[in-house]
């Protein structure tokens, strides 16, 4: 999992085990790495560095009792308590009229929690950040054609610019019989397993689930920028619905939304319904290829 | 079979007239006392007591008297270093907690004391019985 991501829960559950006890004056996380993380945004002291670092020493003469697991050094002015979680060690100044019991409550429960949950997303999201747009292919209609076929496409950004051969232009203008549009229009978020969608502009996103009693299982949301972009592209109103590849080859049509939720924004993620994700055997974290499906007028 | 060492007499910068006078002698013969005391507590394995020229080991296992005075000293640096950077004052006492054992270690005067046990044994009557 991506460290930097690692020491904000850190700091952040540092922080809040701060404002649930009071007595900590300063708190911090000694990384099995050596890195110290500190709560509250507090500058690391070179004392305190070099303090801290010398509990690894400790550490590791401390085989003869079985490990490291905890640390309470009374003072007569403070305390400091440490505690050892998940291979990494807590380090907490305390008042002398600190509640001990209460704190080796809530570090034994809440950071190993956090711990988990960080190990835990860490092993599912595979590939962890990497969410730059997949250059695009040149465009060659694989799905039903626009109503208002183009001979060139304009370059857009970084889009390179495609000529389309007259015999295909012509396949576009050619008009779809209903009863495919029909059953076109019914096959919406069935599991597919058609052709790869290999040639209208796509996008790598990393999959967010979402659910509720509202929430309709065929209507997935993407980023404004990218529908934005994707329909100047295209040079089309608005895209209405997507194509949705996993890596194991299953692919699906949704409807498509922006992103209601400012949280999610901007991160290259697609939210979607749980139902369909289950459908898809998707998991909050792995990759999808999005193309957008150039709506029929 | 448990290595002793004799504890020199350490006497006392100064004493004032109306304090009692401590007997040093005394006072490490009490400790010593006081710690075989302790000793024979069920789950407790045993102490170390050092002054700056001697010291007294009783340690249930001889095989692990090395490795517990490392840790003891180790333990006592990493604590005092950590008590200088977060300004604790005066050290009271320390409490390292292993998976299998525990030690408590404090001191008096110029005693280092460090009582081994296992870790459902109550340190706080110990310090208590100590101080």
């Amino acid at each position: 999992m991506n460290e930097e991501i690692y020491t904000v829960a850190l700091k952040n559950a540092l922080a809040e085990i701060k404002n649930v006890c009071p007595d900590i004056s300063k708190a911090y996380i000694l990384m099995d790495n050596g890195t110290i993380i500190a709560g509250d945004e507090q500058a690391v002291d070179p004392s305190v560095e070099r303090a801290v670092n010398s509990l690894q020493s400790l550490a590791e003469k401390a085989t003869s009792v079985g490990g490291l697991n905890d640390l309470l050094i009374d003072g007569d002015k403070g305390r400091v308590y440490i505690s050892q979680v998940n291979g990494m060690y807590s380090v907490m100044a305390l008042s002398k009229r600190a509640d001990l019991s209460f704190l080796r409550t809530l570090t034994g429960i809440v950071l190993p929690t956090i711990l988990k949950v960080l190990n835990g997303i860490g092993t599912e999201t595979a590939l962890p950040t990497p969410l730059k747009s997949t250059p695009i292919v040149p465009y060659t209609p694989f799905r039903p054609a626009p109503s208002e076929p183009r001979v060139e496409e304009e370059a857009v950004g970084e889009v390179e610019e495609t000529i389309r051969e007259p015999e295909q232009a012509a396949e576009i203008e050619a008009p779809e019989p209903i009863e495919a549009r029909r059953a076109e229009t019914e096959e919406e978020t069935e599991v597919k397993s058609r052709e790869p969608i290999t040639d209208l502009p796509s996008q790598q996103l990393i999959v967010d689930r979402f659910g509720g009693f509202m929430v309709r299982p065929d209507t997935v949301q993407l980023d404004f920028e990218i529908l934005e972009r994707w329909s100047s592209l295209l040079e089309v109103k608005g895209i209405n619905e997507v194509d949705i590849e996993t890596f194991s080859g299953k692919t699906t049509r949704c409807k498509v939304k922006v992103i209601s939720d400012q949280k999610f924004e901007g991160r290259g993620l697609i939210r979607i319904p749980e139902k369909t994700c289950e459908t898809l055997e998707l998991k909050r974290g792995e990759l999808v290829r999005v193309k957008p499906v150039v709506p029929q007028e | 079979m448990p290595i002793k060492k004799k504890v020199p007499q350490v006497e006392t910068a100064e004493q004032v007239e109306w304090a009692p006078k401590v007997e040093v002698k005394e006072q490490v013969a009490d400790l010593r006392t006081v710690l075989d005391r302790i000793k024979a507590r069920e789950g407790v394995i045993g102490y170390i007591l050092r002054a700056s020229t001697s010291a007294a080991v009783d340690i249930k296992d001889p095989s692990k008297i090395i490795d517990y005075a490392v840790l003891s000293a180790s333990a006592l640096e990493s604590a005092e270093s950590l008590s200088g950077a977060f300004e604790l004052g005066k050290l009271c006492s320390i409490v390292v907690e292993g998976k299998e054992l525990k030690i408590l270690l404090l001191t008096i005067g110029e005693h280092r004391i460090s009582v081994f046990m296992e870790k459902n044994v109550d340190h706080n009557s110990i310090y208590r019985e100590i101080t």
